[in-house]
């Protein structure tokens, strides 16, 4: 992936916004809400680096996340590790189960590749809900799980915890951009655009495909951890393949193999979300229409669409060298916000 | 044979329009919680079934008209992902309509009776929910495969371009295929309605099992997903009988013992790539 000229510009005004919030004197229930975008930003990360890169749909990130807030959870509160082995194992066990995964849902490709996945997925629901009750604490879940303890810095604090995702967060981002402009990533884009010449070209295509869906995992573990941690409680719904369901829809909301469409797609479909149940009942059906508008008339999703919009009046602009660049500034977040509250 | 129900109606799909419908086990729902209200209002069990059908085969000729015409071009799961949508949206509806609660529907009086069969003592509306399946398949079996508008049918999701350069409508026949088999899960919801309690869990739940009879049987393989149900529900019922807890799992150890094996489907035959 290139790292275009849209893409700093943009990144530039979320960490202006992301950066500044604390200093905002906002409410506990924003920075809340905020923390967990981040968090679920991580995840559709790590979502999109299979999705997005690859274009294959997985229905098993759900067990991913879950398997990295149970690995939280259980390992602070059974064997009193502390906090950072808590979050380490969580990525380790994600990876761990997208590599499990990856033996049998990389034999078949395309939609029997998403049934497979949502099959295995299935199978842990079941397990963590009611097999392993000793374990996972069944359908009542685990309570007060852990927050991170650091140099002494009250992590209890809303505003302490949001500062340590937004560094994770940040640490993520840097990963997966290096990845993606990394030789390993340039592979991986040519699988997507023409597997049959990238297996031709003499690359093992299996196997990029498995350390894709395997780095994925473990970022899903990491955000399973983190929400986790964020919400002191941890139960089987998260592994529910409808969690999977939700993390498709914010990458897509947002555009899927962008950089910042999953962090966009998440951010919309939360705030949205809080909006829509203020009013209604019924957010999720709402929520189920515009998601189905979007894929219909706006398959490259919010940021997809603006980095396109972003293109065309550079391309315009340095044809008429011209239009000064706050004015543009402005008419990007305009359209934004419009897009955001549609 | 309610699971065949089910699946048959996402293989026919699947295998005439080659898109998967994340939406099917919402229409069965759908079609069960309609069966209700109408079943309760007329009394009748029979106005409920029917007008499960009629709305199911409405929704769906609707869904693909206005949503799933525009994607055929685009990947598989573009599709795959909008009936995601669609689930939610069917989901809150009925919610919004009747509530979150569970609903009972009783046994139409006509079938409410057991009979003694082989020393065991059967109720008499499994033995007609079986029936029903049996003649579903029969008659599902015919059309397709012998009649003008199966060959049609066929035709179209062969090479659509062809079909459509003939003058033959397939929009139309598309929207045909979808509807009837939304029409099916309907029906599934209908007759499942007495059996166990309408509630809304039914959409994720239900689309789980169906999916893995229908990967089982083979995509798109109607055949196949009769066998898949039989040994599915086989599977299920010796396993409740020796060893309850382990049932879903069972399900899913089958599942992946399949695709490790036979990656295509238990049934599969390659001479039939629709």
């Amino acid at each position: 992936m290139k790292i275009s000229q849209f893409d700093v510009f943009f990144g530039l005004v979320l960490s202006t916004l992301a950066l500044s919030l604390p200093f905002l004197n906002p409410t506990e229930s924003l920075v809340h809400l905020t923390t967990l975008v981040l968090i679920w930003s991580i995840f559709a990360i790590g979502f999109d680096f299979v999705f997005g890169s690859l274009g294959m749909v997985s229905f098993g990130h759900a067990s991913f996340l879950g398997v990295g807030g149970y690995a939280l959870a259980i390992v602070t509160q059974r064997y009193g590790l502390p906090f950072s082995a808590g979050v380490g194992l969580a990525i380790v066990f994600g990876a761990a189960f997208a590599l499990l995964f990856s033996f049998f849902a990389l034999r078949v490709s395309g939609i029997f590749f998403a049934l497979v996945t949502l099959a295995l997925s299935q199978l842990f629901f079941i397990l963590a809900d009611s097999k392993l009750r000793s374990f996972t604490g069944g359908s009542d879940g685990i309570s007060g799980v852990e927050r991170p303890s650091l140099l002494g810095i009250d992590f209890f604090d809303p505003i302490n915890y949001y500062w340590f995702v937004l560094v994770i967060y940040a640490l993520v981002i840097l990963l997966v951009v290096s990845l993606r402009s990394s030789p390993f990533g340039r592979v991986v884009e040519a699988i997507r655009t023409n597997e049959i010449r990238a297996d031709q070209l003499g690359f093992n295509v299996n196997r990029y495909k498995q350390i894709t869906f395997v780095i994925s995992g473990g970022l899903s573990g990491l955000a399973g951890s983190l929400l986790a941690s964020l919400l002191m409680y941890m139960n089987p719904q998260m592994l529910h393949w409808t969690t999977s369901g939700d993390v498709i829809i914010m990458t897509l909301l947002g555009g899927s193999g962008t950089l910042w469409g999953a962090t966009i797609g998440v951010l919309a479909f939360e705030f949205l979300k809080d909006w829509l149940s203020s009013w209604t009942d019924y957010w999720y059906g709402v929520l189920g229409v515009i998601f189905m508008l979007v894929t219909i008339f706006v398959p490259r999703g919010i940021v997809g669409e603006l980095a396109r919009a972003f293109a065309t009046r550079t391309h315009k602009r340095s044809q008429r060298a011209s239009a000064p660049a706050v004015k543009q500034q402005q008419s990007t977040q305009n359209k934004q916000t419009q897009e955001v509250s549609l | 044979m309610l699971l065949f129900l089910l699946a048959a109606g996402l293989t026919l799909i699947f295998g005439m329009l080659g898109v998967i419908n994340f939406a099917h086990g919402a229409v069965y729902m759908l079609g069960a919680y309609v069966s209700f209200a109408v079943g309760k209002y007329t009394g009748s069990f029979l106005m409920g079934v029917l007008a499960a059908i009629t709305l199911t085969a409405v929704v769906g000729a609707l869904v693909e008209k206005f949503t799933l015409r525009p994607l055929y071009d685009r990947p598989h799961f573009y599709q795959l992902i909008l009936t995601f949508g669609l689930i939610l949206v069917l989901a809150d509806l009925v919610r919004a309509v009747w509530g979150s609660g569970y609903q009972e529907v009783p046994i139409p009086p006509l079938w409410n009776g057991t009979v003694d069969m082989l020393g065991s003592t059967i109720p008499v509306y499994r033995l007609f929910v079986i029936g029903l399946g049996v003649g579903v398949s029969a008659l599902l079996y015919l059309v397709l495969e012998k009649s003008t508008f199966g060959m049609l049918v066929r035709a179209a999701s062969s090479d659509a371009e062809m079909v459509r350069t003939l003058g033959l409508p397939v929009g139309s026949i598309r929207m045909a295929v979808f509807a009837v088999g939304c029409g099916l899960s309907g029906l599934a919801g209908a007759i499942a309605a007495p059996l166990f309690p309408v509630e809304l869990g039914m959409a994720t739940n239900t689309i789980i099992d169906c999916f893995i009879v229908v990967i089982l049987g083979g995509l798109g393989n109607i055949r196949g997903a009769i066998a898949a149900s039989l040994l599915v529900g086989m599977v299920r019922a010796i396993g409740y009988v020796y060893m309850p807890s382990w049932v879903d799992i069972l399900t899913f150890v089958l599942l992946i013992a399949t695709l490790l094996t036979r990656p295509q489907g238990l049934f599969h035959r390659t001479a039939r790539t629709a």
